[in-house]
């Protein structure tokens, strides 16, 4: 019935946004400072989304002090379909620090909310309160963080579970998957520590079940079955150690530290060695030795320590001696952002160094590739003697996803091309062959006599410095490029091949790429993108295919120069769009899928 | 000039309005608990029973506030007032001052000593959130339990019925417990209820409640036992105003305020179903309830506050004026 209109509060009307619709995909934001316990809540809601068959991702950011009271953010997206990509925005802030967590509100979308602490001790200041910053389209939700935690603990600690707690109920989540991932986090410490955490949980579940009665609700199909989680650094470290790596050696690093800890604990197990060295020079000196004496090695490292490896490099370049360079790209230059993501080391590892100095460089795009990828580029440093430096980056080697790595490895698909015993008196390190490849002795095996060296060399390893001499030496290590080519994957092409707009991209952009062609694809814009994980060489048909199927190419990248669209300008002759995207956050799929709808509307006009 | 308002019913939502037509420049945050934007309450049953759609429910919008740069800040109780630092604290403990404030709280129903045990297992129905509570419980939902004074009784009663749930109504008197509704109505109702198949049952009260299997036995003080799945009850409507109590502000059932909507304390208005009222003629405070009411009351509030000095008129014959339409019409339309 309509009341009469003097009394009516006639105006726009609105709904105040649904909270009936059953939500299929969820974005959390744990944001704290150190001692706030984020990351355990990160692990904790992977850990029961995963349980569940829940598809997701998580991106931890840190501060990049190593101490202190710097903000940390962990984020994790999940859904009952493929999370391809952290998204944009998130639909829940869990501000378990008030005042740090109030920048962070920019981020969260539209009928999205806010958990606050309420029981904050003393008189608050509303420019330090993070409910007074909540917007109307945004719903709030005040829990008594402290105060429950101090009852379940005795402490202001478990203010993260109590979160927990409140979150679980608010998205009617099951229980007993949080429950179960309390158990496996706080079950190996003590009785105690398990038996608090569950109270802080059931506070918080309990609190909002009383206060806000009126869940969410999430889309759990109880088809789905628990799925692993990894890390792409996790993911890599087990890669490489299934394919049999025996010798790793490195220096700490954000953030590639973890694939050496992984290294560590592992090796040993399986007869293997672990060093730290002084430093990346060392440990690239570690990785070609053990390699050259016919041990799959690696190291890892980021950007300042790849710099540091160049000189090596070139020498494993000239020698043709084996070596794997993991370098989880951060920021740079120097020193630049421990903490945050960028790809900006294309270049170093494309060029980086003197001479004339081809050297395999791949980058993977998925958590499953930087298990898959590793051992390709174990492979390829083997049989082609070569150093392979393998681009992985902060975003993709923290983050952590439900992925399936594949179960049955096959050991020795490539072999050492060696020289036959009748051949031991006649061998030549550096022999001319077809592939330009020339086999290669174990130092130390009887009768099998050689030299290699840094500087420019005969077939035969002696010093060399005439002009057809290197020449010929140039084109045998060039020519190991091309021969490559029968054992690379070819690019793959994702999204709709007949789409006159093609993207190509490098590294984990690519997630944020499918997503953002899925988004303009809504808007009725159609657009494939070419997957490769081969940067130098690559499987050169495949591309020059897919340019010649787009009206248009584009070329998202984290970095401000378009190294890769500059790699791709040169040896292809195309003229794409570039899109050089700034370091820091992961990619907004929002801002490719709006790249792509501009593209379609200068193509139609 | 800082006016903050609590409540975002009929009586807040209407003196923000009002306040920033007068004082463009004016800075104006209102306050409200319900995290919803503010809403036609009165259209609440029609909106059960899918006689009106959200659109209409919803009165404001975010477009609404941002259009009028007026702060809206949902999902937060205040506290406490304190009128002689001219601020008020939130419940998380965050300290805002005012210049001039409006209190707009309205009422909620209330539950004696009697049913206060059993709080837990009796649905209220004064929200947009227990609206959608019980919107979700509905299709597991056959029998309802009413038991509840006035036109709420009666408005809840029809919306169950026309959602199709059998309904048994339990009420202290002889007859369904209106007392504003004019008598000759009384009969009219009663064999209304009789017709829709509503079991009557009279002079008697909920003495407990029980959970049994999802199911509620509600027992009686005349010994009857009665099963249902949903059970609503309440006592009375108490004003809410517990963020003033002990603050100095004169407060008896409801805030005491005088016919330009001032509270006892400077720069502190209040309107609505929170406010007893002086009444001239009878000299003594007076509790106005009902949306017109509220509506009426946030307007002179807000121009008051605003610079301007208008007095409310009490119309005694629309105590409970029902939007202007008789009873009979809500009833049986
Ligand atoms: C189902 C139903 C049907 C109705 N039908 C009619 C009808 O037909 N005709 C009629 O005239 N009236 C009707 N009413 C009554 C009418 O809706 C009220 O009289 C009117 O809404 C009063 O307005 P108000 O602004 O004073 O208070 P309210 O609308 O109650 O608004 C007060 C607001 O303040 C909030 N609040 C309270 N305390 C705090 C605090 N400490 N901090 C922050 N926020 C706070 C409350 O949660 C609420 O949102 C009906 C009511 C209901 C529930």
């Amino acid at each position: 019935m309509k009341p009469p209109s003097s009394t009516s509060l006639a105006s726009p009307s609105k709904p105040a946004g649904g909270t009936k619709a059953k939500r299929r995909d969820i974005s959390v934001r744990f944001c704290g400072i150190a001692g706030d316990g984020v990351v355990t809540c990160g692990r904790i809601l992977a850990g029961a989304c995963a349980s569940l068959g829940l598809d997701l991702m998580v991106n931890d950011i840190f501060s990049a002090e190593i101490r202190g009271k710097g903000k940390s953010t962990t984020t994790v997206r999940f859904s009952s379909r493929i999370v391809h990509s952290m998204g944009d925005g998130v639909e829940v802030l869990v501000g378990l620090a008030g005042k740090e967590s109030i920048e962070e509100i920019k981020d969260v979308r539209p009928g999205g909310c806010v958990i606050y602490g309420s029981s904050i001790p003393g008189d608050l200041p509303e420019d330090d309160s993070l409910a007074a910053h909540v917007p109307p389209n945004i719903h709030g939700f005040g829990v008594p963080l402290r105060k429950l935690a101090n009852q379940a603990t005795g402490s202001n600690q478990g203010k993260n579970i109590v979160a927990m707690g409140a979150l679980c109920y608010l998205y009617s989540l099951p229980q007993e998957a949080f429950i179960e991932q309390l158990r496996k986090n706080f079950g190996r410490k003590s009785s105690r520590a398990l038996e608090v955490n569950i109270k802080a949980f059931t506070l918080g579940f309990e609190y909002c079940k009383e206060h806000y009665p009126l869940s969410f609700e999430l889309e759990v199909l109880d088809t789905l079955e628990p799925r692993p989680l990894y890390t792409g650094n996790d993911a890599l470290a087990h890669g490489a150690l299934d394919w049999g790596l025996k010798f790793f050696a490195g220096y700490p690093i954000t953030p590639a530290t973890k694939i050496m800890e992984i290294c560590a604990k592992e090796l040993p197990k399986n007869g293997g060695w672990t060093i730290q060295v002084e430093d990346e020079i060392a440990a690239i000196s570690n990785v070609m030795g053990a390699f050259f004496a016919g041990k799959r090695a690696m190291t890892s490292t980021a950007g300042p320590g790849l710099s540091l490896m160049s000189e090596m490099i070139g020498l494993a370049v000239m020698a043709e001696i084996p070596a794997v360079i993991v370098d989880v790209q951060r920021g740079g230059p120097a020193t630049g952002m421990p903490t945050k993501v960028e790809q900006g080391d294309l270049n170093i590892a494309l060029y980086g160094g003197a001479g004339d100095c081809p050297r395999v460089v791949m980058a993977p795009s998925t958590v499953r590739e930087c298990y898959t990828g590793i051992q390709l580029a174990l492979d390829l440093a083997e049989k082609y003697q070569t150093p392979v430096i393998f681009l992985s980056d902060l975003f993709l080697g923290q983050r952590m996803v439900t992925t399936s790595i594949p179960k049955r490895v096959e050991r020795d698909r490539c072999t050492r091309k060696k020289p036959f015993p009748g051949e031991l008196g006649t061998y030549e390190r550096f022999k001319i062959t077809e592939d330009g490849v020339s086999p290669l002795l174990i130092p130390g095996e009887e009768g099998g006599f050689y030299t290699i060296t840094g500087l420019e060399h005969t077939p035969s390893g002696n010093p060399n410095f005439e002009s057809n001499v290197h020449s010929m030496m140039t084109e045998k290590r060039y020519r190991k490029m091309k021969a490559m080519c029968v054992d690379l994957p070819p690019a793959d092409v994702l999204g709709d091949k007949d789409a006159l707009i093609g993207i190509v991209t490098w590294g984990s952009t690519l997630g944020s790429v499918v997503e953002g062609m899925e988004l303009a694809r809504e808007q009725g814009v159609k657009s494939k993108v070419l997957k490769s994980i081969m940067i130098n060489p690559q499987h050169e048909d495949s591309f020059r295919e897919f340019f010649a199927s787009s009206a248009r190419i584009i070329v998202p990248e984290v970095n401000y120069e378009g190294q890769y669209a500059a790699l791709l300008k040169s040896r292809y002759g195309i003229q794409p769009v570039e899109m050089h995207i700034s370091a820091v956050d992961p990619v907004s799929p929002a801002k490719i899928a709006n790249r792509i709808i501009e593209v379609q509307d200068e193509l139609t006009h | 000039m800082r006016y903050v308002i609590v409540g975002t019913g009929a009586a807040g939502a209407t003196a923000a309005r009002t306040i920033k037509r007068m004082d463009r420049d004016g800075e104006v945050v209102i306050i409200g608990d319900e995290r919803f934007f503010p809403y036609n309450r009165y259209l609440l049953t029609e909106f059960l029973s899918g006689a009106v759609s959200a659109a209409e429910l919803f009165h404001t919008s975010e477009e609404f506030f941002e259009a009028m740069d007026i702060r809206l800040r949902k999902g937060q109780a205040v506290e406490r007032v304190y009128p002689n630092d001219k601020t008020i604290r939130f419940a998380h403990n965050e300290v805002m001052s005012y210049d001039r404030l409006l209190i707009a709280t309205g009422r909620s129903p209330s539950l004696g000593p009697v049913l206060r045990p059993y709080a837990k297992l009796i649905q209220r129905y004064y929200t947009f959130e227990d609206i959608l509570l019980i919107q979700k419980r509905l299709p597991e939902v056959r029998e309802v339990i009413v038991s509840g004074r006035g036109l709420s009784a009666l408005d809840l009663i029809q919306g169950m019925y026309r959602v199709g749930k059998k309904i048994t109504y339990i009420t202290r008197g002889q007859a369904i417990d209106v007392s504003t509704v004019e008598s000759h109505l009384m009969g009219d109702l009663d064999s209304a209820l009789a017709e829709r198949e509503i079991n009557f049952v009279h002079d008697d009260r909920i003495v407990a409640i029980e959970c049994v299997d999802n199911r509620y036995l509600v027992k009686t003080f005349q010994g009857k036992e009665l099963w249902g799945d949903l059970v609503f009850a309440w006592d009375n409507y108490t004003p809410n105003v517990g963020c003033l109590r002990n603050t100095g502000i004169e407060v008896k059932t409801g805030i005491l305020v005088d016919l330009r909507m001032r509270s006892s304390a400077p720069e502190v208005y209040a309107a609505g179903d929170c406010v007893e009222i002086y009444h001239p003629t009878l000299k003594n405070y007076w509790i106005n309830f009902g949306w017109p009411n509220a509506v009426e009351q946030g307007r002179i509030a807000g121009k008051n506050m605003a610079g301007d000095n208008e007095e409310y008129q009490i119309h005694e014959t629309t105590l409970f004026n029902i939007l202007g339409k008789p009873l009979e019409a809500r009833w049986w339309d």
